[in-house]
């Protein structure tokens, strides 16, 4: 039985796991992949101590790291599907299940069963989809959710950015240079992204922006080839002929796994004690953008996560004393 | 030989990713930036029904987006 088990390998699960190894913890780490979700960035300039990194060299530069850290677990590509309590008194030997104390038990898409006396929830986010008729059938058929890598692939061709905020202006930078035409679309009254970057948007004569829009439906054959919108100025049905979609809309957090076991808010973040990084449950604690915490921040997540080893590091501590 | 064609484009962390994997296991493959020309975007698009990347195709099986299980699944690594 592990004393703690991270699930995440973005800037949570590293701070995690660094803190942990060095508290000789005995650690595995689950994770997807390394780097959260910054992997497809293209420049991170606000990663405190360095000037200038790229989301893959920010990936690398976590797993390394970790892969430092002695003594430490790592499982990966792998993901958790679901986390059972383990309670020591009534489960008896069942399998090769450690049960003379209580823990958890961690389920993956390998088929693997982990235990541990405690967890580190650093599962992340992933992107908000617009769960709209005809955008399953068309991602990676003309529908988007990384512009970094797809904007080159509709060179020429006509796209929409659904998305006024930080990232819906961002991407639509990225396809300057490459699509012939940009529309770009908000549900809002005004765009709420980098002033800076409205400023640059305006100036394109490429993009359209189009306010108070109701994106409806992403019609085509085998590709994407429009997006219906209800124009709620005059209330009227429009369609966009595109051939791309790039959504960007926000993400949700990764708690679909443990949200029997922990409380969550309405948006299905964990909620968690700011202090100590606890969750609802003793020997859960969680960290980064799957907690409530307001911040959605690569540095703040990496900070949340040190508070959550060291609590339980504590945990720990206290549970042997018992 | 597997023969491997890798669709891309340049700023693409998962083309990367993938390109980096098949690196480590001594496995050569053909790369084909699509934001080079519209004839290979189309050749991608006709393969694989992508219009996103990275596309890799090994021996005429597709793998969509760098899917590490599914690649090592197909080399049987």
């Amino acid at each position: 039985m592990y004393d703690l088990i991270i699930i995440g390998g973005g800037p949570a699960g590293a701070a995690a796991g660094v803190y942990s190894a060095r508290k000789k913890l005995k650690t595995l780490i689950i994770a997807e992949s390394f780097g959260g979700q910054s992997i497809v960035s293209d420049s991170i300039e606000n990663w405190i101590g360095v000037k200038k990194i790229t989301g893959l060299e920010f990936a690398k530069m976590l797993e390394a790291h970790i892969r430092a850290q002695e003594g430490i677990e790592i499982k990966t590509p792998e993901k958790v599907i679901s986390v059972e309590f383990l309670n020591g008194n009534n489960v008896g030997n069942v399998g090769n299940r450690a049960s003379n104390t209580n823990g958890y038990e961690v389920a993956t898409d390998k088929g693997n069963f982990y235990q541990s006396k405690s967890l580190i929830v650093a599962s992340g986010g992933r992107r908000r989809h617009l769960n709209i008729f005809g955008e399953d059938k068309f991602e990676g058929k003309g529908v988007s959710y990384c512009s970094t890598c797809d904007a080159p692939v509709f060179r020429n061709k006509l796209v929409v950015v659904i998305g006024g905020g930080d990232a819906g202006l961002e991407t639509t930078i990225d396809l300057m240079p490459y699509a012939s035409k940009i529309y770009l679309i908000s549900n809002k009254e005004l765009l709420t992204g980098d002033p800076l970057n409205q400023e640059e948007i305006r100036k394109s004569d490429k993009v359209s922006v189009i306010m108070n829009a109701d994106t409806q439906e992403i019609l085509g054959d085998k590709f994407v080839s429009g997006l219906k919108y209800l124009d709620k100025n005059d209330n009227q049905v429009k369609e966009l002929k595109v051939e791309g979609i790039f959504v960007e809309i926000g993400s949700v957090p990764n708690s679909e796994f443990i949200k029997d076991l922990v409380d969550t808010n309405q948006k299905g973040e964990i909620i968690v004690d700011y202090k100590t990084g606890a969750t609802s449950r003793p020997g859960i604690f969680a960290a980064g953008d799957v907690t409530d915490e307001i911040y959605k921040q690569n540095n703040i997540s990496a900070g949340d996560a040190v508070v959550a080893a060291l609590s339980a590091y504590n945990y720990l501590l206290n549970i042997k004393k018992q | 030989m597997p023969k491997i064609t890798i669709y891309t484009t340049p700023e693409c962390a998962y083309c990367k990713l993938t390109k980096d994997f098949f690196r480590q296991n001594n496995i050569s493959y053909e790369e084909k930036d699509v934001s080079v020309d519209d004839e290979t975007r189309e050749e991608m698009a006709a393969k694989s029904g992508q219009l996103g990347v990275p596309v890799i195709d090994i021996d005429g099986k597709i793998v969509v987006g760098f899917d590490e299980s599914a690649i090592k699944e197909l080399l049987k690594l």
